[in-house]
């Protein structure tokens, strides 16, 4: 018996996720997804839905097995169909009566509830060696983080950040468990500030840049366009307003590319603090230029092939992602078992999935 | 027989094991164990690119079969949609063939589907809706950016008579049209039309008109907004973007949402300018037929456009045709309708 537990603790493997999807498969699978959406107006965007899920999960691997994503189709569809019904009433209202802006204070009271209830439901439909994640959460302990952590992020002026997202991913973390086995994040404070330290400096970095490209585009461009006018007074016009929405279009990118960078960043410190069953540990190491350049180059590579390369970008992220994630296991993985755990709401998750709102990477 | 994993039920310890077809129904056979009899699975994932096919029996274990065994053989049933489907993503020449009918779908809907869908809804809504659009958007403007008219009452009197005259000559059919006078605030000279047949002409405009014919030039736009439907339109076509929107773009990525946003927003102000144009020549044949000159209103403009620095050209970002382009564009519809001005 103590020669087995001393073997069992000498046995740290070190795993690394890996993705097998490759781009001209997807793209077969994408298309069709695609076509059939547009055919159905709209109906089939749920077994879309679940047939994308079920590729990018189902092509994941991680010690010689893959995930599963579970949900049916048509629970999503039902979920769609009620989020969309709500979102036009709501819109139809406040276009009656902008009394009705007024429901925006029930949307933040139900966003905790919301919240815990889609997490709950996506968890419950992934699952790895034939056992289901779950999710469990409190109202108050996501409206703490979620509704009044990111208000004071605000009114900090972005300096609460770090803690936001050390709240947001502990609390994700705690919660969360893979069959009867807990996991657990305990992000630092002190690699999170770090990492908002980082995201400035690359901010700056990019604002110069940015901005710098977007003068010179916007005098070049005012200028052209003025000088064949010939018109002087129109000239000093656009010379003094073109360069301007130049450097804030600039301004704009930069503060779009920065929180990838900080994303990223954040992800690497939450996974790398974050345990299950005690004694299992995950680890991340997302290059954070490398990662901000991916999805930049994708963009380009999607909207220059009018969204044909979509697919390729797709993967081409997903890869990146699972390679740079690792898990450090001591013993073997096959001693979880599932158990009952909350279902959640189909219709909150088909809510953050229309709205687009999601969390972490 | 099909060789692959086993898992028990609720457990993550996977077994080598196989699965075969006899006389007697399905057969288990697990590593180390004896073959079992098995009742056919309740779940067969459907077959999905090189993922894994797993079949789920009613005790909740999982057989795992590799992506390309015959599940279908197995279990003695004919392959469903979605095997059919597998098979054609799989062809190169199906999904070249899918791209083209996606890529010439996509602009059929854009160009011809959203524009006829909005104009059919804009005209089943109920005028109740409608009037109530108008109160909930004429308490806000109040409340917020407009005040009561400093006019005199002959001004306003001669302001009413003139657009009596007009609403007189104009198709009876729609909303009941009315003028409402207001101080215009940061909004300064401007004229806004209301779903509802609310038109709301503001004094910096009225102060700079010079001629009756310039105001009801600018009336006679607004009217056409009205008649037209066409603050209705945007709605439902707004709508019917942003649905399209939501359709294609289920995976896009982080960066391409924020662009395909930006788009969406830029095609309302393209939306926007055609309805413009519209309604100019909605106002060229009104005022032609009131006798009054079509073409003053374009004058009225340019001198918003001087206050407010504009060039007069047709700006990128900018919801109205520049001024430039609206005058020959005005010229040429009021020429068309036999005006000698």
């Amino acid at each position: 018996m103590d020669q087995n537990i001393a073997v069992a603790e000498s046995d740290v493997r070190h795993l690394r996720f890996s993705f097998s999807g490759r781009a001209v498969e997807y793209f077969g699978i994408w298309i069709v997804n695609l076509l059939l959406s547009i055919i159905t107006l709209g109906i089939y965007t749920a077994w879309a839905k679940v047939r994308r899920l079920r590729y990018f999960y189902g092509n994941t691997w991680l010690d010689g097995h893959n995930f599963e994503y579970h949900a049916r189709p048509v629970s999503i569809l039902i979920g769609r169909v009620i989020v969309v019904a709500l979102l036009v009433a709501y819109n139809l209202l406040v276009t009656i009566s902008p009394f009705f802006g007024l429901l925006v204070i029930v949307y933040l009271l139900a966003f905790p509830w919301l919240l815990n209830k889609s997490m709950a439901f996506n968890a419950r439909m992934t699952s790895y060696r034939n056992v289901r994640l779950n999710f469990g959460g409190t109202y108050f302990g996501a409206l703490g983080v979620f509704v009044l952590m990111p208000l004071a992020t605000l009114l900090s002026l972005g300096l609460l950040a770090p803690v936001a997202s050390r709240l947001a991913n502990n609390y994700i973390g705690r919660h969360l468990g893979y069959g009867t086995a807990r996991f657990d994040t305990r992000a630092p404070l002190g690699a999170l500030y770090a990492n908002l330290g980082a995201t400035i400096m690359f901010v700056m970095l990019v604002a110069v840049v940015c901005s710098g490209l977007g003068f010179l585009i916007g005098t070049g461009t005012a200028s052209l366009g003025e000088l064949a006018e010939g018109s002087e007074e129109a000239l000093y016009e656009f010379i003094s307003r073109g360069p301007i929405i130049g450097a804030i279009i600039g301004g704009y990118i930069a503060l779009t590319l920065a929180y990838l960078f900080y994303a990223a960043g954040v992800r690497n410190v939450a996974y790398n603090h974050t345990t299950l069953d005690g004694t299992h540990r995950l680890s991340s190491e997302v290059g954070r230029f490398r990662y901000v350049w991916i999805l930049v180059s994708n963009l380009f590579a999607t909207l220059l092939t009018l969204g044909l390369l979509r697919p390729w970008a797709a993967v081409r992220t997903w890869r990146y992602l699972a390679a740079s994630t690792g898990f450090v296991v001591v013993g073997s993985l096959d001693h979880f078992v599932d158990g009952a755990a909350p279902e959640g709401n189909v219709g909150a998750a088909e809510f953050f999935d229309i709205e687009g709102i999601d969390f972490g990477l | 027989m099909i060789k692959g994993r086993y898992f028990p039920p609720g457990s993550s310890r996977a077994v080598d094991a196989s699965l075969r077809r006899t006389e007697q129904g399905l057969v288990l056979a697990r590593d180390e164990e004896d073959a079992a009899p098995q009742s056919d699975p309740v779940l067969v994932s459907d077959p999905l690119g090189g993922v894994p096919r797993k079949l789920t029996f009613a005790d909740g274990g999982v057989f795992e079969a590799p992506h390309d065994a015959d599940i279908d053989l197995l279990l003695r049933r004919r392959g469903g949609f979605f095997a059919r489907l597998a098979r054609l993503e799989k062809s190169l020449a199906f999904a070249g063939a899918a791209a083209v009918a996606v890529i010439g779908l996509l602009f059929l809907i854009y160009r011809f589907g959203i524009p006829l869908l909005a104009a059919g809804a804009a005209a089943v809504t109920p005028p109740v809706i409608v009037a109530a659009m108008d109160r909930g958007t004429l308490e806000t403007v109040d409340r917020t950016v407009l005040s009561p008219t400093a006019l005199d009452e002959e001004a306003q009197a001669r302001l009413h008579r003139i657009f009596a005259e007009l609403v007189a000559l104009a198709e009876p059919e729609g909303p009941q049209l009315r003028l409402l006078l207001r101080e215009g605030g940061v909004i300064g000279a401007n004229a806004l039309a209301l779903p509802g047949g609310t038109i709301i002409v503001t004094d910096d405009l009225v102060d700079l008109a010079e001629s009756d014919d310039e105001i009801a030039g600018v009336m006679a736009h607004e009217i056409g907004h009205v008649r037209e439907r066409h603050s209705l339109k945007q709605v439902y076509r707004v709508l019917g973007i942003g649905f399209m929107v939501g359709v294609i773009g289920g995976d896009a990525g982080q960066l391409v949402d924020d662009v395909v946003a930006q788009a969406a927003a830029f095609q309302t102000l393209i939306y926007a300018r055609g309805f413009e144009a519209d309604a100019d020549r909605f106002s060229v044949g009104l005022m032609v037929a009131a006798g009054r000159d079509p073409t003053a209103f374009v004058d009225l403009l340019d001198r918003i456009a001087a206050d407010s620095g504009d060039a007069g050209e047709t700006g990128w970002l900018s919801t109205h045709p520049g001024t430039l382009d609206r005058r020959a564009a005005v010229l040429e519809a009021a020429r068309g309708l036999g005006w000698e001005g």
